[in-house]
């Protein structure tokens, strides 16, 4: 017999040309799923003018980021009972410092082009990827196997950072972290990009992105790692050895 | 896209000191804006004060009357806070710059934070 | 001659793929959908790039689409795809009984094989099940489901497409003879209605079929069928691994990322809206993935959701293959202008767009050949900065 809570569901409005505001819904759910289920659920039985993202459910997509009680989370591996209670309320809004399309959708095209910029990975070598366990201790052609990297572009470490906050046009913690896992001494042409006033200088190290972030990146190493990568390479420039 | 609306602006910075969803590092990051923002405007005070000490004798007795202020000794007391705080933490950014400890930033900033305020309090203890 | 406009409604893989392939063919297309790209079926995918040997056995020609396109899909759109192959493992009797038929298949629709014995396999793949008894290799993968959509949608944007997200198809516009001669949607970020017309409109929505074919009186004979998958913590293999027997329930389990997937069951619904898991489904996905990896059994579900799959029923639709159906409302009921896509799977979504483009590419009487095979994607980041 499966669990049941009852919860508000506590879900962010805004649509074109309207004050945003919050809508309640009551909702009986197993608290063993998950609050994006809660989402559609409300959506699907209560209000179908609810806009929000989602796809794969099992975090790999990176589309269903919100901000749960005030803290982004990835909301389809976040479990309802590790938010709230049974009776209390669950609170969903949109992720900050990306445009608002409608309720709980935003535009991540300001995510997705930075990335382009930097030329983040999509796919790389398993050895490169920094698992902690691997599945077989690496022999020396286990650089053969290809995977996804482990940014999904969420958005939720921009959604987090204070300077992202201030600063749109500030690269943010997945393009920077995207820019170090190629390494400036691979990609040069990379340097004079994370170089930068909105670079890997505008950082002030709040390291909420690594506290946010869903899929293991840890951009805010990655970004203090860069920055060594940076003056490495203007040391050695400065001093002829590049 | 033409369904967007409400860009983010600059300048939103309160949003820095909203508490909901900040974690240690966020914290440490706002709490060294405030101080900083307390020991510039303590740096131009004490130009400004400095600047009255040599218009004479006469304005050094308004100086010291000045400090007997229970505002103004709050003031100095802060300021002596606001650097352990602000310095600490500071070295705590340093460090992480480096990349030393930046998987241990939130212990690195609690332990900062207790070590300051163990200073702070024996300030106070002096002090008064 | 002006371009013709054609609609296609959904932007899963059906409606995606389309798009791409109406646009190289220098067609003017607005996709529209209700919500954000692959937020039906397609979003949730298993994510298996199938080699095709799961079918070869059964369904012959199934399984030769699958290798083709696979290997299509591993040249246009690598920056999506896991390609590390995958194990067809036999762990009792049945399944090594299967073997014979499995190989003989196999090789009938090209599909390369290679025989591994249980200590070659153990080598490859450490952590799947020590009691193995034999297995085979095979041209598997894993694919992202929402990059490889983004790939198709941005590089058909790069064409000209242009994609209308959150934008929900309230009702068909007809001439007076009853053709589709548009589409009136509803803006779901303002909420305000508008119209828009089009020479064809294309019904991509898989599973919801049904629901635009009702806006014009007619049924869609497509059967949603969810299955349950389970997303584990820990990226046991870096193969696909699928059990070697018929296909049943819980027999495949794939990498992705930092995870491993587990899936899947099949079930009828009615309402696939959202569909809520059920304890035994997940227990039955615990117990049939860790028969093929036992570490499964101390790990932890990382993500846990339903899938509907859009399986055609019976009906009087012209079958182009027997993987998927291409209904032309002209012919099924007099309606023109109208034309009912379903089925299908994801391996397969450049064919399938493909021989439906040719359909009413014949009828608008143009006939640009397909460029889809030979081209190459564009990054699926495209989608976010091209300027459409």
């Amino acid at each position: 017999m499966t669990e049941k809570w009852k919860i508000t569901l506590h879900v962010y409005r805004q649509k074109e040309n309207e004050a945003p505001h919050f809508d309640n819904f009551t909702l009986e759910v197993n608290p063993d799923e998950y609050v994006l289920d809660a989402v559609e659920r409300a959506w699907a039985f209560h209000d179908r003018t609810i806009c929000f993202r989602h796809a794969c459910h099992h975090s790999t997509c990176g589309a269903c980021g919100m901000r749960v009680n005030g803290v982004e989370k990835l909301t389809c591996i976040t479990s309802i009972r590790d938010v709230t209670h049974n009776g209390a309320t669950l609170q969903v809004e949109p992720l900050r410092n990306f445009p608002v399309v409608s309720d709980l959708a935003v535009d991540m095209g300001s995510l997705y082009r930075k990335m382009e910029t930097v030329g983040g990975r999509a796919v790389l070598p398993v050895t490169e990827a920094e698992i902690e366990k691997p599945p077989s201790k690496w022999e020396a052609d286990d650089s053969q196997y290809i995977r996804l990297s482990d940014c999904i572009e969420c958005g939720l470490c921009i959604s987090a950072c204070p300077v992202a906050a201030t600063t749109p046009e500030y690269l943010g913690p997945a393009p920077l972290a995207a820019a170090q896992d190629q390494g400036l001494k691979r990609k040069p042409e990379l340097l004079s990009i994370v170089d930068s006033e909105d670079g890997v200088w505008r950082c002030h190290s709040a390291f909420e992105c690594t506290a946010v972030c869903p899929s293991f990146v840890d951009p805010a190493r990655r970004i203090m790692n860069l920055r060594t990568q940076v003056v490495d390479m203007r040391l050695r420039k400065l001093f002829g050895k590049a | 896209m033409d369904q967007t609306r409400h860009q983010p602006s600059a300048g939103k910075f309160w949003s820095w000191f909203i508490p909901v969803g900040r974690q240690a590092g966020g914290w440490a990051f706002a709490l060294n804006r405030v101080t900083a923002i307390g020991l510039t405007f303590y740096l131009f005070l004490h130009l400004a004060v400095l600047s009255l000490l040599a218009q004479g004798p006469g304005s050094y007795d308004k100086f010291l009357a000045l400090t007997e202020n229970p505002f103004i000794k709050f003031g100095e007391w802060a300021v002596v806070a606001a650097v352990f705080l602000h310095g600490l933490n500071g070295i705590r950014i340093i460090l992480t710059s480096f990349g030393v400890g930046v998987t241990r930033q939130k212990q690195l900033f609690y332990g900062f934070m207790i070590v300051a305020v163990f200073v702070i309090l024996i300030f106070t203890a002096r002090m008064y | 001659m002006s371009k013709p406009h054609v609609i296609v409604i959904g932007a899963g893989f059906t409606g995606v793929a389309t798009a791409h392939d109406l646009a190289l063919r220098g067609c003017d297309v607005t996709v529209v959908e209700r919500g954000d790209l692959c937020n039906g079926t397609s979003g949730r995918t298993h994510g298996l790039l199938h080699s095709g040997g799961r079918y070869a056995v059964k369904d012959k020609e199934s399984a030769i689409e699958c290798i083709d396109e696979n290997m299509i899909l591993r040249k246009i759109v690598p920056q999506v795809i896991e390609p590390n192959g995958g194990l067809f493992m036999a762990l009792d009797e049945s399944d090594l009984a299967y073997a014979e038929q499995f190989i003989e298949s196999c090789q009938e629709c090209h599909i390369p094989i290679e025989e591994l014995t249980p200590e070659q396999a153990l080598t490859l793949e450490p952590n799947i099940n020590p009691k193995v008894l034999i297995a085979f290799l095979i041209p598997d993968g894993t694919f992202d489901p929402l990059r490889l959509a983004l790939a198709f949608a941005g590089t058909a944007k790069h064409h000209g497409a242009t994609f209308r997200t959150f934008t929900e198809v309230e009702g068909l516009l007809t001439d007076g003879a009853g053709n589709v001669t548009g589409i009136k949607v509803l803006n779901r970020a303002s909420g305000k209605s508008e119209e828009m017309r089009a020479d064809v409109v294309v019904n991509a929505t898989g599973a919801w079929a049904g629901h635009i074919t009702a806006m014009a009186g007619l049924d869609a004979p497509v059967k949603p069928t969810p299955g349950i998958m389970v997303a584990y913590n820990q990226r046991f293999v870096q193969r696909a691994l699928n059990r070697l027997n018929a296909p049943s329930d819980g027999d495949i389990v794939l990498p992705q990322r930092r995870m491993v997937v587990v899936g899947t069951t099949s079930f009828d619904a009615e309402d696939v809206d959202y569909i809520p898991t059920t304890e035994d489904q997940i227990k039955l996905m615990l117990e049939r993935g860790s028969e093929l990896i036992p570490g499964i059994r101390s790990a932890k579900p990382r993500g846990i959701f339903m899938a509907a799959r859009p399986l055609f029923g019976v009906g009087s639709g012209r079958s182009i293959a027997r993987t998927f159906k291409c209904y032309d409302h002209k012919e099924t009921h007099n309606v023109d202008g109208f034309v009912t896509i379903t089925g299908g799977k994801a391996t397969t979504l450049r064919a399938m767009a493909e021989k439906t483009a040719d359909v009413f590419w014949a009828k608008l009487n143009i006939t640009a050949p397909c460029l889809t095979k030979e081209t190459p994607l564009l990054s699926y980041r495209q989608y976010y900065t091209s300027p459409n």
